[in-house]
């Protein structure tokens, strides 16, 4: 099989016509994407009330937070950086060990510490439905800045990345939730604040697998 | 201004370090990275894809895909790995029915089949070679997609178990059972069909350690 012999001077041709930003430049335009996603995020967060006590004991509420906030971080950590001098994201099931471990580390925490403080009764007024909204009207926004920072870079599993992207908009967004929602009733834990999290990362998955895949050039 | 010949030869770490220089505004040093990367890729392409024209379609499409992402690179990482994902994925997506078509060019095997036959002196060893190359080539097209895969990238590629495991999108854990079945599978088809002793002529005779 013979190969063109201007194959070299054909590619390295094409590619010194076509402009691509540099590190700095994407860099630049991600910051502002997500930047975006993030304050649209913390906009409707406030929007809707904002930290909102009510009841529970300041140190209560500090605590839960506090956890949800370490478990999310950890998650994202794992989520969204590459596996070690790789271009490539972690395994699927890798990605997926990382979230329901996440998710399930924080329903611990909440539910555990709230026992402490003797406040995990039913609320019969909340069942859950308004977390939900919240958390994944909170989480959709940074979602959608990610998969479009990182459109078309995706060559392996862009669906995986976009529901790990997806997880951890829902972790980051059950943060915010914690903040805002007093009740600790583990039903209402699992349908408000556990459920946006896997709707998030079906979405993200469903949207990734055609926004984060290569795309002919 | 691009150049008509390849530069001097360079290690894959100094392609990753001028794709690191690429990636900040350096355009001069993507001809480095081409030089490293794409020779391997051509080889790896070969042996999967029968038409030249397509071959330099996937390179060509490999390398323009790693430009457009250049800004994503991330800094200290290896580009020959990210380029096999690339390639593989641009190929997989050009040939819909199949992501491996049977190589029908003679060509695309004798670099293997020259492993086969460099320590061969008499005439029937050199038969031997061939019977044994036979043997092994259809062994190897009858391994699974991932099995041919783990093996090739590691084996004929060399690419380490790390590298392997990001390229296939799956665990050094998963890269390791794959390329142990392959290994069986070989082992059974090469010497399961002769005495237990290998061929005159075979550069190893453990197909684990080829």
């Amino acid at each position: 099989m013979d190969l063109s012999p201007d194959l070299r001077a054909r590619i390295l041709a094409s590619t010194a016509t076509a402009p691509a930003p540099t590190r700095a430049q994407t860099r630049r335009s991600r910051a502002i994407i997500l930047g975006s996603g993030l304050a649209g995020a913390l906009g409707v967060f406030f929007y809707n009330g904002g930290v909102r006590l009510t009841n529970r004991p300041p140190m209560l509420a500090a605590l839960t937070s506090l956890g949800t906030a370490v478990c999310a971080a950890l998650a994202m950590y794992g989520l969204f950086t590459k596996r070690g001098r790789s271009m490539m994201r972690r395994p699927a099931t890798i990605l997926a060990l990382i979230a329901i471990a996440a998710v399930g580390a924080f329903v611990a925490w909440r539910f555990g510490v709230s026992a402490l403080f003797d406040r995990t009764a039913r609320w019969p007024t909340r069942p859950g439905f308004k977390c939900l909204a919240l958390g994944t009207t909170i989480g959709a926004i940074p979602l959608f800045a990610a998969l479009v920072s990182w459109r078309r870079t995706e060559p392996l599993t862009p669906f995986a990345t976009g529901a790990a992207f997806g997880a951890g908009a829902g972790l980051g967004s059950a943060v915010l939730v914690d903040l805002w929602c007093p009740v600790s009733y583990l039903p209402h834990l699992l349908l408000g604040h556990v459920v946006p999290v896997v709707l998030l990362a079906g979405l993200g998955g469903l949207v990734g697998r055609y926004l984060l895949r290569l795309r002919r050039l | 201004m691009v150049s008509d010949g390849p530069s001097e030869m360079v290690e894959p770490c100094g392609a990753d370090e001028a794709m690191g220089r690429y990636s900040r505004g350096d355009d001069q040093a993507f001809a480095i990275v081409y030089d490293v990367v794409a020779p391997r890729l051509i080889g790896y392409l070969r042996r999967r894809v029968s038409d030249g024209a397509r071959v330099e379609d996937i390179v060509q499409q490999t390398f323009l895909q790693m430009h457009a992402a250049r800004g994503s690179f991330v800094d200290g990482a290896e580009v020959l790995p990210w380029a096999f994902t690339i390639a593989r994925r641009v190929m997989v997506d050009l040939s819909r029915k199949s992501s491996r078509e049977t190589p029908v060019d003679p060509g695309a095997r004798q670099e293997t089949s020259a492993a086969f036959m460099s320590a061969a002196a008499s005439g029937e060893e050199v038969v031997q070679a061939h019977e044994t190359h036979r043997l092994f080539n259809e062994a190897l097209d009858r391994l699974t997609e991932p099995q041919r895969a783990a093996f090739e990238l590691m084996k004929v590629e060399g690419l380490s178990l790390e590298q392997a495991a990001s390229v296939l999108g799956t665990t050094v854990t998963g890269v390791k059972l794959r390329a142990h079945r392959a290994y069986e599978s070989l082992r059974e088809a090469l010497f399961g069909e002769r005495t237990r002793t290998p061929p005159r002529g075979m550069p190893s005779s453990n197909p684990a350690t080829m």
